[in-house]
């Protein structure tokens, strides 16, 4: 009789001579990894009465480019059935298909929340309950930088940005996904003036600090395009195509410039 | 052997000697099952365990709503203060109720976490419409359930509720009732002596009533209809006003109400 | 055959190396598929102005060996579209199995409606993203190709992971690399589809499919190709490399003759 467990008497090994080993310190685990990265940039800035959201349109594996035209800046809430106009916007970047899942779910539920509530649900609520979804799946994340823009209670612009995992802020300005390191400083320094100073107004360095104050609109729109043409230079996955979503009191509009497709 | 039909209709059993035709004696379906008139008879039954409950009366003006119900003291040796019959839902929600009060502790247990969810959800208040649509879908929730699915209620609930709060719309009184309907009112009675009370709310209601005058409207009205005598210890305001939200009145609040009741 | 009734069938050690007996864990994580096995290599599309033309070769390699050489990677759906395979045959053979099913499910008293191109893309990339959730992912990268809802050329991808692209031309696996920029060259923009004729469009993919036969060690001569239209699907599964020339070759190391 063949003991399992030990090696035959004479000639060659087989397989079966090792049995399943029950303490086995190298057990596989799969190496299917449920995430990519698509690449690309987004940008919200907002105004005294206007939010913008803007990105390019390229998406990307590696150093393939998918395609140039896959939006990013999503309407939210839009009713085609009655007319109803969305009010909201966001922009998705990072892993696309988490992104297009995230963007579903929260248009289902802002639109179930007009049903239920008989009113169109403000921003700030909106933002709230993204920042509880993204939450809902902190140990499965959606790996996504999320940006949500509108208009407030006051009719101000609005927008708000978000980690992975669910953490929110109000900002004035935020850039996010590949290029977000590129972008962010110039947007530090163009929209809240950061590291300038009014000349002369102080002895030697000690200069008064330059006071933020919204921009117009054509002004905020200019730096969105010159955001973009510059990421587009230095970051490879970044180009193609801006595509910009303009919140105001009059409703969204949606503009469209092409980038560089190299 | 054919039953009465009216009989039969009404859903009173009726033993015959024949034995098959007790099957069509109503005592033992489900209170989801539809008589041939198409009637629900525990709906309608519920909504008569009410009218034996104590009265309730909301009134809502433009700057709140009054919430008032009698607490019928049935002993000398009850502790008042335990008659618990207008409970807060949230800070800007607060409810009165008449019929089987601990069914309405599941209804009010409901509709605080619905709200208590909401504000985690969205970072705002609940509107009134939304939390008392939200306890009438509790109250449909009786019957066998769906294939495959359990049944959580065997039985409606016996409890009408006066819903009062204050949102973007401004102050607003819902009633709601065993069957899941719910309506907004102006001025509502619920229980043994709505029909009384309610003709004189009919009466005395006008758009331009002040908080105070609310006050001792539904005092007024819950004196008229109520057996015992009323004073300050067998009545009970709340208030729910955009400045304060819901609230319950103190002992000397309600002897300071009490006493502005026209004594006649 | 040996003297030893145990070992017949079974791999010597000396040979295959010691039996991997992790795989026989009664216990530990479960594994799902961590990497395809029996495989299919690029899917070429493009979009002209009446349509889409789809074409796949008829190979299905184990690892390097050319295991299978009529295996057809392009599926009809309800006569109006097509999906074409990259990836893993296995799960492309589950999900034909799953189209078949939906395809029967929808045509129960359904009147006359029927599913798109769009419809069903949108379908697979539930399917897709659904199971890349449950980590259990279907090893494959699809290209859907048919008419939309307006009837206009409808052209998408969708991959194991759920992630979804469009665009007029697209290629999967090798030929994301060495088509994707030919084809890009006969229509690079949405605007110009419409400008593209049947022909231009089926030449495209044609020659594409021969430039990938000389790169691609994974490929094959053999090919199915299709049209889809408003007239619904041109289907051809046996076709073969035309006008092939390989005098490339002889310049390069290790494809001609040369010995040193």
């Amino acid at each position: 009789m063949l003991n399992a467990n030990s090696p035959l008497a004479s000639g060659p090994s087989y397989s079966f001579a090792t049995p399943p080993n029950q303490t086995s310190t190298n057990i596989k685990q799969h190496s299917f990894n449920p995430y990519t990265d698509n690449g690309g940039s987004t940008l919200g800035i907002t105004g005294d009465d206007f939010a913008i959201l803007a990105g390019d349109t390229r998406s990307t594996s590696g150093y393939n480019i998918n395609t140039r035209y896959a939006p990013k800046v999503f309407k939210i809430g839009e009713d085609d059935g009655t007319g109803e106009s969305a009010h909201i916007v966001l922009s998705v970047v990072g892993f696309a298909a988490d992104g297009n899942a995230l963007k579903e779910r929260l248009n289902a539920i802002v639109k179930m929340y007009r049903y239920q509530h008989g009113k169109p649900m403000s921003v700030k609520a909106c933002a709230q309950r993204l920042s509880t979804i993204l939450y809902g799946k902190r140990f499965f994340p959606y790996y996504v930088h999320a940006i949500l823009g509108g208009l407030d209670e006051e009719g101000k612009g609005a927008l708000y940005s978000y980690d992975p995992v669910g953490s929110y802020e109000r900002e004035q300005c935020r850039a996010a996904g590949a290029a977000a390191s590129l972008i962010m400083p110039f947007l530090d320094n163009q929209v809240n003036f950061k590291n300038q100073y009014i000349p002369g107004s102080g002895e030697g360095h000690a200069l008064e600090a330059r006071k933020a104050t919204p921009l117009p609109r054509a002004e905020v729109e200019q730096l969105v395009r010159d955001a973009f043409t510059s990421a587009v230079e230095r970051h490879i996955e970044v180009g193609d195509g801006l595509q910009m979503l303009v919140v105001t009191k009059n409703g969204i509009e949606e503009i469209y410039d092409p980038l560089k497709k190299d | 052997m054919f039953i009465a039909r009216s009989e039969y209709d009404r859903g009173i059993k009726y033993v015959s000697s024949f034995p098959e035709s007790r099957l069509s004696s109503t005592s033992n379906t489900p209170p989801s099952t539809f008589s041939p008139e198409g009637r629900l008879f525990q709906v309608e039954y519920s909504l008569e365990a009410i009218k034996l409950g104590s009265t309730a009366i909301g009134v809502a003006t433009g700057s709140g709503v009054i919430l008032g119900v009698e607490k019928r003291v049935t002993s000398t040796l009850l502790e008042t203060s335990s008659v618990e019959k207008i409970v807060e839902i949230d800070r800007h929600i607060g409810c009165a109720m008449s019929g089987l009060q601990a069914d309405a502790r599941s209804m009010v247990e409901h509709a605080r976490v619905e709200s208590q969810n909401h504000a985690f959800h969205y970072n705002e208040p609940l509107r009134v419409e939304s939390c008392t649509q939200s306890i009438c879908d509790l109250a449909i929730r009786f019957g066998e359930g769906a294939e495959g699915e359990e049944s959580i209620m065997s039985r409606p609930f016996g409890v009408a509720l006066l819903v009062a709060g204050i949102d973007e719309d401004g102050p607003q009184l819902y009633h709601a009732e065993p069957s899941g309907t719910f309506y907004r009112y102006d001025a509502k009675a619920i229980g043994s002596g709505s029909e009384g009370a309610q003709a004189e709310l009919q009466n005395e209601f006008h758009k331009s009533l002040t908080l105070q005058e609310a006050e001792t409207l539904v005092l007024k009205t819950l004196k008229q209809v109520m057996e015992e005598k009323l004073d300050s210890k067998n009545v009970q305001l709340a208030s729910v006003t955009k400045e304060k939200g819901f609230r319950i009145y103190s002992d000397g609040e309600m002897a300071e109400v009490v006493g502005r009741v026209p004594t006649n | 055959m040996n003297h030893l009734p145990q070992a017949w069938g079974r791999p010597r050690n000396a040979i295959l190396g010691a039996y991997n007996p992790s795989i026989l864990q009664p216990s530990g994580p479960k594994a799902h598929t961590t990497s395809p096995i029996v495989t299919g290599t690029s899917v070429l599309a493009v979009k002209f102005k009446d349509g889409v033309v789809i074409a796949a070769d008829n190979l299905a390699s184990y690892g390097s060996l050319a295991r299978f050489t009529d295996v057809k990677r392009l599926r009809t759906f309800n006569r109006r579209t097509v999906v074409g395979f990259g990836g893993d045959v296995s799960d492309m053979q589950y999900l034909d199995r799953l189209l078949l099913s939906l395809d029967i499910e929808e045509n129960y008293g359904s009147s006359g409606h029927d599913l798109n191109a769009l419809n069903l893309h949108t379908y697979l990339a539930k399917v897709m993203y659904k199971r890349r959730s449950d980590i259990n992912p279907l090893w494959n990268q699809l290209l859907v190709a048919g008419l939309d809802g307006l009837d206009q050329p409808f052209l998408s991808s969708v991959d194991l992971l759920g992630t979804t692209f469009s665009s007029p031309t697209l290629a999967t696996g090798f030929g994301a690399h060495l088509a994707q920029p030919l084809l890009r060259k006969v229509v690079d923009d949405e605007a110009k589809v419409g400008s593209v004729t049947r022909e231009q469009a089926t030449n495209a993919v044609r020659e594409c499919m021969k430039v990938l036969f000389y790169r691609d060690a994974r490929s094959l001569d053999k090919y199915s190709i299709a049209v889809i239209t408003k007239d619904g699907v041109e289907l051809k599964e046996d076709e073969e490399l035309e006008n092939q020339s390989w005098a490339f070759a002889e310049m390069i190391k290790g494809y001609g003759t040369q010995t040193v």
